[in-house]
């Protein structure tokens, strides 16, 4: 499947053509037939100012009753102006075989009037010709005998050609194609990476979980742990306060204050500070305050007590 | 029918389809593994702060280390019994100096202090000392 070349057969369309049956979609190539043309050497830049006058330029030349399209191009000094009746020509193409939906590309034989050096017949009575670098049809009898003759074939197709509105079109381009694809596939890529580090995020931690459970076998069951857990949990809070405690006291100890008698358990602790004087005494307590001791106070004249629940 | 003619609209509807795969992918992901993640990193956390607390407080080698606090004072000044996962230790007439060496080294170490009584004797310090681990 190619996305990018134009790779449909290419088929002429002209009014003695024989029904067709087709497997595969086709580009086609109209005959005089179906279009009107007309050139003309304009002060024109833009395609779009040629398309516009288009219309302007048929005046009185088409039907009134049919509703034609245009197809505008520059071929080098002059404008070619191309009117032709795609519901007609729908028509003619459904009757002889051919489906809105088996058509790709609508060319003119006009587009390719370089590629008819020769004749190229058209049945039995009629051939196509490029006369004045005009492509017409003529009967096969003005035709000189044992001239050479052209092949219809694939290198015909032009460039540029239009597309029925009556037929199938894509109606996103090649552009909007590749630029939403690589934005959905963008986010495509994301929401996987991101997908995918959730997954490993879990993997490891279960790895990491199963190498502790290796190490410490007897630690399996949730409630062993928490049971243990508990125990240790509880050691640890109650000797970090012991510590704790007597780093605190210690740091209380200044010129004037010993300590006379200190004694810690596992639930209490008492100290006696022998202090200097009343005055050493009164700042001790009010140290011992400060260090969250709310039991501080002097007993017996210079000796302040603490006793406190751990 | 003929899918080429649809061609490009395709591409772009695969590329959607892909995408939201990839965000039902994602969103499975999240939902499914992010609770489970959670409480499997909660349990790891656990577990490695179980792993330190015994290591800390159920050391083997403690049993060995206690014994440096027969050494830091002489061996007049100490009455030492030593059970099993028990120690109960007596000192006598400890320096100032001698007093604030043992009590940091107590401190550092990894034992349960069951007691810890000192008593000022004149210019000297009684100390006793019972810890398990």
């Amino acid at each position: 499947m190619s996305f990018l070349g134009n790779s449909k057969a290419l088929v002429l369309v002209y009014s003695g053509m024989k029904e067709k049956s087709l497997s595969k979609p086709v580009n086609i190539m109209l005959t005089p037939q179906f279009y009107i043309l007309k050139k003309e050497t304009l002060p024109l830049k833009y395609h779009y100012q040629a398309k516009k006058i288009a219309a302007s330029l048929f005046d009185g030349l088409l039907e009134n009753t049919s509703k034609y399209d245009y197809f505008v191009y520059k071929e080098e000094e002059e404008w070619v102006f191309i009117a032709y009746d795609m519901q007609a020509i729908n028509d003619f193409l459904l009757s002889k075989g051919i489906s809105p939906e088996q058509i790709g590309k609508i060319f003119f034989a006009q587009q390719s009037a370089a590629n008819f050096t020769a004749p190229l017949l058209l049945g039995e009575k009629e051939a196509l010709l490029a006369l004045d670098n005009t492509v017409v049809i003529i009967p096969q009898i003005a035709l000189k005998e044992k001239g050479e003759i052209l092949t219809f074939d694939d290198s015909f197709t032009p460039k540029k050609g239009v597309t029925s509105q009556g037929m199938h079109t894509s109606a996103l381009s090649m552009k909007q194609t590749i630029g939403l694809t690589a934005f959905f596939t963008l986010f495509a890529l994301m929401f996987f990476i991101e997908g995918w580090r959730y997954s490993h995020d879990s993997q490891a931690a279960q790895e990491e979980m199963q190498m502790l459970l290796e190490a410490h076998p007897s630690w399996q069951s949730q409630y062993t742990r928490e049971s243990i857990s508990a125990k240790y949990r509880a050691i640890d809070k109650n000797e970090r306060k012991k510590r704790e405690v007597v780093k605190t006291l210690a740091g209380m100890i200044f010129k004037g204050v010993k300590v006379g008698t200190f004694q810690m358990n596992e639930k209490v602790f008492k100290v006696d500070f022998i202090c200097k004087d009343t005055k050493v005494a009164q700042r001790l307590i009010q140290l011992s305050k400060k260090s969250g001791f709310k039991s501080a106070e002097t007993v017996t004249g210079n000796i302040v007590h603490i006793e406190e629940k751990l | 029918m003929n899918w080429k003619l649809y061609r490009n609209e395709l591409i772009v509807a695969l590329s959607l389809l892909i995408m939201f795969s990839a965000l039902l992918y994602k969103n499975a992901q999240v939902s499914s593994r992010s609770q489970e993640t959670i409480s499997i990193k909660h349990a790891v956390t656990e577990f490695k702060e179980l792993v330190s607390l015994q290591k800390t407080w159920a050391d083997k080698k403690v049993s060995k280390r206690v014994e440096k606090l027969k050494k830091i004072v002489p061996s007049s000044k100490i009455k030492w019994s030593k059970k099993g996962k028990k120690l109960t230790a007596h000192y006598t007439a400890l320096t100032p100096k001698e007093l604030n060496k043992l009590v940091t080294n107590i401190l550092s170490m990894a034992v349960q202090i069951q007691v810890l009584k000192i008593n000022r004797d004149n210019s000297s310090y009684n100390v006793e000392f019972k810890c398990k681990w």
